[in-house]
């Protein structure tokens, strides 16, 4: 991301006096043209290879993936088949994934619920209020953030927040807050949506703070002088002239933030509850999400001799391609509009 | 550097090298025997320096998927393979020892006594339909603790991966409760009753970390995780057999129920033990399977994978005491220890 072309070629040149005589900006260019080339490719393939891969499934099971909340792989054990769109799978089975995809969503959801508002609260902070000595301090520490393996979250999770969601937190809300919508009803056991989402919103945040500290770093600094100089205080000038003029930045960041949270998969199989055909009643129940139940279930779906269990696993995995592609697209072009405004 | 890259290849030489002279075994699936299978494999290869078993847990379903793609010489496996399973091929399922399975709860207070809980109350508490410890149900079958069962809601823990554990408590509830049954049934991954405060844990490890964290749980864990869910301070409760006795899990009711069903078991031992008849019979008892292909790579392979097997169910063997007891498996009946062994004869080249 920070790579800097500049240098790299500076470097290349006195070394390789080959590339010198044939131009290291084409070759440069070249290079870096077949390695964007390739990944564009790899995704384009990874996306075909899944749809092939899960179209038994398709067909079997039709738009009840998106409707139906009942999953079940089919009764092993037994002799009998079902038989549907001339797809085969065990007596029983119904591979309905409307509760992954609300566990999915919903999670995201309040993950940014949590992290938009601290986000943008951190990213202002140190573009205008932290010292420039300590910035680098800073920057480091949101940075190290985003480079914990989400396992170690999730270990965090169970361990500290899970218990104290589940003893404190849950039983205190459910008792004096839980008139309130969503916050009602059995405190469970800590593990659910609150522990998923407080977990993303932690892994969401550095991405945040960081798209949104360079979008307003990006921005003229006259705006905020130029505010201030007209009398303005220094969170007027940030709430009235600077953040209405990066808001497609903000926007931009808190989709790129989004599609990680969507696809996070570790961190929240640990802590998630693992719901299966029941949606939360309450910020305290159990949820799952796509990522966490591929996970989950690949190990039952293997004893499946039709083979249709896996194959409907690869297709909730081609719907959460297809629903971080999209979310990320989006973010993409909002970021492109923020860049080229940020020029004019 | 030189020097390190140097070494590395001459270290990678020495072992290429010395893999080459001797078989190489690959045991991968259940994370239940693992633990038992490393203690078989360092004993093992300390008297036969040439056979090289590598063990990996991985879970029951992968060990038997490996096995049936051939990447894996034994697959170990909680359950037994379906009809449906074999289709694809014919596969061996060895027994290799006895497990059970504790009913394990948190309830402040009575986890040092232990409640009775039968298949038709613990099937309605997994089914939403049981919600309170002071349930009348439960009440009934604990005359003595009534006034100790707290008006708390009960969390019912299970597995959110795929598991042996949930096939045999899963079977528990279809054999003993008709309801159970017809409705979610058995399997190595089920679908649960949707029960607002029921729990998924991932592994046994989860499971018993759930069971401790969350007060009024209740959980299903194998017998080989005993000391942790001991060292958790986790109750664990007498269940009613199909004669109608609360038994606890004990070497002797295990054994009791292993060994009437010794005699049901058919040759290809594919066969539940859960539910067995026997006034003593502990009621969630299963056999730990090796999955093996019949017809392996070369004679060498087959020859050295039959010489570790045979040794593995033998009760001077793998089946002793010294390997069994650390992680509270029972060692096969005699009848059964005859049926494997013919089972072991027929794997070829």
């Amino acid at each position: 991301m920070d790579l800097d072309l500049g240098r790299l070629g500076g470097t290349a040149r006195p070394r390789l006096p080959f590339l010198q005589r044939l131009g290291t900006q084409r070759v440069v260019r070249f290079l870096f043209a077949t390695a964007a080339g390739i990944s564009t490719l790899i995704i384009v393939l990874m996306l075909v290879f899944l749809a092939i891969y899960a179209l038994p499934a398709i067909r079997f099971n039709g738009i009840g993936i998106l409707t139906q909340s009942v999953w079940n792989i089919g009764d092993q054990y037994g002799s009998g088949h079902v038989v549907r769109s001339g797809i085969t799978a065990m007596q029983g089975a119904q591979f309905g994934g409307l509760v992954f995809v609300f566990g999915t969503v919903v999670t995201a959801f309040v993950a940014m619920i949590f992290a938009v508002p601290l986000s943008l609260l951190v990213a202002v902070a140190l573009v205008y209020r932290v010292p420039t000595r300590l910035r680098p301090l800073v920057n480091a520490i949101v940075e190290l953030m985003a480079g914990v393996p989400s396992v170690v979250y999730g270990l965090w999770g169970i361990v500290v927040l899970v218990p104290f969601i589940g003893q404190r937190v849950g039983p205190w809300t459910t008792a004096h807050l839980g008139f309130l919508p969503f916050l009602g009803g059995p405190a469970g056991s800590g593990n659910g949506l609150l522990a998923s989402s407080i977990l993303l919103s932690l892994m969401a945040m550095p991405f945040m703070v960081a798209t949104v500290r360079d979008v307003i770093l990006a921005q003229e600094k006259s705006i905020f002088e130029a505010s201030m100089a007209l009398g303005s205080t220094s969170w007027q000038a940030v709430t009235k002239a600077v953040m209405p003029s990066v808001v497609n930045g903000i926007f931009a960041a808190v989709l790129v933030a989004l599609g990680r949270a969507l696809g996070e998969t570790m961190a929240v199989l640990m802590v998630c509850g693992g719901a299966v055909g029941i949606f939360a009643q309450n910020i305290f129940q159990s949820v799952n999400t796509i990522a966490a139940v591929i996970v989950s279930q690949l190990e039952s779906a293997l004893t499946d001799p039709t083979g249709l269990a896996q194959r409907s696993l690869s297709e909730l995995a081609l719907l959460l391609f297809v629903i971080t592609l999209f979310v990320n697209i989006i973010a993409r072009v909002i970021l492109h509009g923020a860049d080229r405004s940020g020029e004019a | 550097m030189r020097k390190f890259s140097l070494a590395a290849i001459a270290l990678i030489l020495v072992s290429a090298c010395s893999g080459s002279s001797g078989t190489k075994l690959l045991e991968t699936g259940s994370s239940l025997v693992y633990p038992l299978m490393n203690g078989w494999v360092a004993a093992y290869q300390k008297t036969h320096p040439t056979i090289q078993i590598t063990t990996q847990s991985t879970g029951s379903g992968t060990g038997i998927a490996q096995a049936v793609s051939g990447v894996a010489q034994i697959g170990a496996s909680d359950a037994y393979m379906s009809d449906g399973q074999l289709v694809q091929g014919k596969m061996l399922n060895i027994p290799l020892a006895i497990s059970a399975q504790q009913i394990n709860y948190n309830i402040p207070g009575l986890n040092t006594s232990h409640l009775n809980l039968s298949g038709p109350v613990l099937a309605g508490i997994y089914s939403g339909t049981i919600k309170m410890w002071d349930d009348a149900q439960i009440k009934a079958l604990n005359a003595a603790l009534a006034a100790k069962l707290p008006h708390e809601t009960i969390i019912p823990v299970h597995r959110t991966d795929g598991s042996g554990d949930t096939f045999i408590f899963s079977q528990y509830l279809a054999f003993s409760t008709p309801s159970w049954k017809n409705g979610p049934g058995f399997g190595t991954s089920i679908s649960w009753p949707p029960v607002p405060t029921a729990v998924g844990a991932n592994g046994n490890p989860g499971m018993v970390q759930t069971c401790q964290n969350t007060k009024y749980s209740i959980a299903y864990i194998g017998v080989s995780f005993l000391n942790q869910t001991n060292s958790a301070g986790l109750g664990f409760a007498a269940l009613q057999n199909r004669a109608g006795a609360f038994v606890l899990p004990t070497d002797a009711t295990i054994s009791a129920a292993a060994n009437i069903m010794s005699a049901k078991t058919p040759a290809d031992e594919r066969i539940s033990l859960i539910f067995a008849p026997g006034a003593n019979s502990y009621p969630i008892v299963n056999y730990e399977y090796a999955i093996v292909n019949p017809k392996q790579a070369n004679a060498q392979v087959a020859s050295d994978l039959t010489t570790f097997l045979n040794w593995a169910i033998d009760p001077t063997g793998g089946n002793s005491a010294t390997y069994l007891n650390p992680v509270h498996f029972i060692a096969l009946p005699a009848a059964i220890v005859a049926k494997s062994r013919a089972q072991i004869a027929s794997i070829k080249a």
